[in-house]
């Protein structure tokens, strides 16, 4: 709108004439919405209460806990970040209202983690997240549309697309079920359609195809599912849905005695929110996933053991799942762009912090991060494992074999990354 | 998924709001050249009618500022109503010129402005329906006959709703000599846009749900009347069989009678389809009671995700639907009327592209991508309406909005506003952005020429009525309760007597001062008038005619 650049610029000019007349003090000051001399404000829209919210709702806390953790130990520069989670209960219309309220009333200085497919779309259209240059960091979903500049030029995907670990699992399972009867059950929307056109750029095709629509996941659609999945004689199953489909699925499977081999895509392969959900851990044991982190469970990786240590400490030791493990990832790299953007804090230089410094940042994932100023796309591979009895998915008998593709129609390839050693303390310190 | 009741018909509550009348009344012996005028209670109250025979009303009190408001009302039928429809959409069976001096004759409108020695008026206009030209002509002969017949009149401010709220636009770009400040309120913009949009609309319904209804391209005389009001008839009885489907069984609803879709097509459910209207027209899937994000406790949680998500949006499309469909077959027949032949043309349009942002992030209330693709494929295999060139021409004569204010402007509009929908107002805040960048570049051309730079005025204040969060109530039993009143930033003009007084206000602070009120004093005005945003990084989507 008419005259905001300017305006901004004016304020700015008078707020660091002010810090120059006045006090001398060791942080310049702040006009940046959101951030002061003391505090860093983020925002983000999640689903705390509601059928989706099982899993999805720890991913804000443990954002928090990681937060305090940084604060306790100097800030970012000095500056302690709050982060205000909003309870959007996976309702569209509802994330768009929770933005607005956390971009208008509790003007924050960005938005990270929100979680979503269908919901950030609305809030990338409605609230106009780009044209107000917003950073929008390390979202929760991967459709591949989000890493379209020209449409979400301040949105920083954190996950592989949908399309991108569609087209890797492919590869997975022509390396390793080729020649079974295959079944596909996804969610009939941009989010599973994604997958869909991965399988189809990888040439894998299936045997019996079941979509279902967002919000009609339960015990008696689930019936239906399985009934088809087991009349298509299906030996692997790929269930590409929410947590909330693929508990039902799972344990509906489980009480017909139908047992084929389960692929998990990484939205709802979850283990802790399917047990939840009521799914036996006799039936999880066994399925295979993806991951583009190490297994929550797996306490040899130092992140693991350090963001359990901070789980205990500040995060009331709840149960540690791979929501808390991306919840605490995704912080520990916010506090990295934050670092990276320097002292002198606006959204611009974040932005710009990212795209020239975010492949460099330290982090959990076992694939490589691919910001830079002509990606928006973070994580580029996922590794497959089994879940074993604990609910923890652990590395195939070839150990952890890291997938990495495009998100266009490149080959998928076994990468040799090699995770760079974690910051001392799990503290960041790059500039 | 249970069966609803509700409290009350869903149709009938929306439709009732398209129009507000007004409650002032004028004898019809009053029309003459000069105003006739009464004092009572140190108010004076003056009717007449201007020379082309529209009745007018000016109050003004005794203790007269020298300011004066000048009204306009909104869209009003142009032709006579059966009483059914009459009792449906709240219009009158009569065609009403009488004159409106503040937003529905509203007393606690005009009472308080009187209070404050601001004086108020306001015409019927001489013809209804699409009206602008005529209307604006009449504003300016009604501006002089006050300033005749109340000689300390220094300041002149136009607000107006709806089609009100266009006429007040165009009175500020074509005649800021006349006007200091302007209001256009819940406004339309241009008449293409809107055309398109009830036009969308109506074929729509049409197509999914009856399609004996004509739609437009009506005959000539009293069969084409007998067309138009048989028309709204039974846009009204596909309304009402879906609401009676979706109470049934919202869930799986069924298609109406009339609908002659392939059976294929009928195992989406009909709400799907209303919804998937909704939103290649651009209506809001927010409405007076629906808010696309509630549901009954008494579900179970996993059935309350599904109502959120699919079940509440298609009661908002089908409470503000009604709206829609019914200005469309008003507008068409009026513009038909006024144009000499068909006027709304989607022979060209894809509805496809249109809905292509916004499928995925309804996908549950369009039953997924599959059900999305079908009932789209069907849409682009039937036959599409051709409007008449000749009488496009002539619709693309009459006064449309250059965006360009040279006098303080206000615009405000509800973000779900059904009729006028917010991308009305959004397009004359672009258009003004535009005119604003060039009047910018010149003064930067100046300081290099001259070395005198002076920065433009921002003359636009734009805001917002935004709805609540979460408003949709339900019964014990579960049912949505449509009883109540409309939300906030819901529904067509649904503003409160305190933001039409707050309004009023900010218009007199710039006709005063020559600049819109910022900073500060105009957050506290707004925040104490309720429900008014300022939000400079706020765009309400824009019109489908558009093509976003």
């Amino acid at each position: 709108m008419i005259g905001k650049n300017r305006r901004k610029r004016t304020w700015f000019a008078a707020a660091v004439l002010a810090a120059g007349s006045l006090v001398a003090t060791s942080l310049p000051a702040h006009a940046e919405t959101g951030v002061s001399a003391s505090e860093i404000k983020l925002g983000i829209t999640l689903p705390l209460t509601g059928a989706a919210s099982p899993g999805y709702n720890k991913v804000g806390d443990a954002m928090n806990a990681y937060f305090k953790y940084v604060n306790d130990n100097g800030g970012v520069y000095g500056r302690k970040i709050t982060l205000i989670q909003k309870n959007d209960e996976y309702s569209p219309t509802l994330a768009v209202a929770k933005t607005n309220e956390l971009i208008l009333k509790d003007k924050v200085f960005a938005l990270v983690g929100s979680l979503g497919t269908a919901n950030h779309k609305a809030v990338a259209k409605s609230v106009g997240l780009q044209r107000r240059g917003i950073p929008d960091l390390f979202i929760n979903t991967g459709f591949s549309g989000f890493a379209d500049k020209k449409v979400y030029g301040t949105t920083f995907p954190l996950f592989p697309s949908y399309y991108m670990e569609a087209k890797i699992m492919a590869e997975f399972i022509k390396d390793n079920y080729a020649g079974k009867t295959l079944g596909l059950v996804y969610q009939n929307d941009d989010f599973g359609s994604d997958a869909v056109k991965g399988f189809a750029q990888a040439g894998l095709k299936f045997d019996v195809t079941i979509p279902y629509t967002s919000g009609t996941q339960s015990a008696s659609t689930a019936q239906t599912w399985v009934s088809q999945l087991a009349a298509g004689k299906a030996q692997v199953v790929v269930m590409f849905g929410v947590t909330s489909a693929t508990g039902p699925l799972l344990a509906v499977a489980a009480a017909a005695k139908y047992a084929p081999q389960w692929i998990l895509g990484s939205v709802g392969g979850d283990a802790t929110t399917l047990r939840a959900l009521g799914v036996p851990a006799a039936v999880l044991t066994g399925a295979q996933g993806a991951s583009f982190l190490p297994s929550p469970g797996d306490t040899s990786d130092e992140y693991v053991k350090l963001f359990q240590e901070v789980n205990a400490k500040y995060n009331n030791n709840v149960a540690f799942d791979n929501n808390v493990l991306v919840g605490m990832n995704t912080a520990m790299l916010t506090v990295q762009a934050l670092r990276a953007a320097g002292q002198n804090l606006t959204r611009r230089g974040l932005i710009r912090a990212i795209q020239s410094k975010g492949s460099k940042f330290a982090s959990a994932g076992l694939a490589p991060l691919n910001w830079s100023s002509s990606s928006q796309v973070g994580y580029n591979g996922y590794w497959f494992g089994q879940y074993d009895s604990a609910g923890n998915m652990k590395p195939l008998s070839g150990g952890v074999v890291v997938y990495t593709t495009d998100n266009a129609k490149g080959a998928v390839v076994k990468s040799n990354y090699k995770r760079p050693a974690m910051p001392a303390k799990g503290l960041p310190n790059n500039s | 998924m249970r069966n609803f009741k509700f409290k009350r018909s869903l149709a009938f509550v929306a439709v009732s709001s398209l129009l507000s009348l007004t409650v002032v009344s004028i004898p019809t012996a009053a029309r003459a050249a000069d105003p006739a005028c009464t004092t009572a209670n140190f108010v004076t109250t003056c009717v007449g009618a201007t020379s082309d025979t529209a009745p007018y009303m000016m109050i003004v009190p005794a203790n007269f500022n020298g300011t004066v408001y000048l009204y306009s009302h909104g869209y009003r039928n142009n032709v006579p109503l059966p009483a059914a429809i009459s009792a449906i959409t709240g219009f009158p069976t009569a065609v009403a010129n009488t004159p409106e001096p503040v937003p529905g004759g509203n007393a606690a409108i005009y009472g308080p402005l009187l209070a404050k020695g601001y004086a108020v008026m306001g015409s019927g206009f001489a013809r209804q329906g699409w009206n602008a030209d005529s209307a604006i002509k009449t504003n300016v002969e009604l501006i002089g006959v006050f300033k005749k017949q109340f000689t300390k009149t220094t300041k002149v401010v136009a607000w107006g709703n709806s089609l009100g709220g266009f006429i007040t636009q165009a009175l500020a770009e074509q005649y800021p000599n006349l006007i200091d400040a302007a209001a256009p309120l819940c406004m339309a913009s241009d008449i293409t846009p809107a055309l398109t949009l009830a036009g969308d609309a109506l074929w729509g319904i049409k197509t999914f749900f009856d399609p004996t209804i004509k739609g437009g391209n009506y005959s000539a005389g009293a069969a084409g009347y007998a067309e138009a009001m048989g028309d709204l008839g039974k846009v009204f009885g596909a309304i009402g069989a879906l609401q009676a489907a979706f109470a049934a069984n919202p869930t799986a609803p069924a298609w109406p009678a009339t609908s002659k879709v392939p059976d294929a097509l009928k195992a989406v459910p009909s709400r799907s389809a209303l919804v998937l209207v909704a939103l290649m027209a651009g209506v809001p899937l927010q409405s007076a009671h629906f808010d696309s994000t509630s549901a009954p406790s008494v579900l179970p949680a996993a059935q309350q995700t599904s109502f959120q998500l699919a079940i509440n949006p298609a009661f908002a499309a089908l409470e503000n639907m009604a709206n829609a469909a019914a200005l469309g077959v008003l507008v068409t027949y009026d513009l038909e009327l006024q144009a000499g032949g068909a006027v709304f043309d989607n022979s060209a349009t894809d509805y496809a592209a249109r809905v292509a942002d916004e499928q995925f992030i309804w996908s549950s209330a369009l039953s997924g991508n599959s059900a999305t693709a079908a009932m789209l494929g069907y849409l682009a295999a039937v036959p599409r309406a051709k409007a008449d060139p000749a009488a496009v021409a002539k619709l693309k004569t009459l006064t449309s909005h250059s965006g360009k204010l040279d006098i303080p402007t206000i615009l405000f509009t509800g973000v779900a506003d059904p009729v006028t929908v917010a991308g009305n107002q959004q397009s004359v805040a672009d258009k003004y952005a535009a005119y604003y960048a060039e009047k910018w570049e010149e003064a930067k051309a100046n300081k290099k020429k001259t070395g005198d730079y002076k920065k433009p005025q921002n003359n636009l204040l734009v805001l917002w009525n935004f709805t609540p969060e979460k408003y949709t109530k339900f019964t014990a039993a579960g049912a949505p309760d449509t009883s109540l009143p409309a939300a906030t930033g819901t529904n067509h003009c649904n503003f409160t007597a305190k933001q039409y007084l707050a309004i009023a206000d900010l218009l007199a602070y710039a006709a005063e001062n020559g600049k819109n009120l910022s900073g500060g004093a105009l957050l506290t005005k707004l925040r104490k008038a309720g429900n008014m945003t300022f939000d400079r990084g706020y765009s309400a989507p824009k019109m489908k005619y558009y093509g976003e």
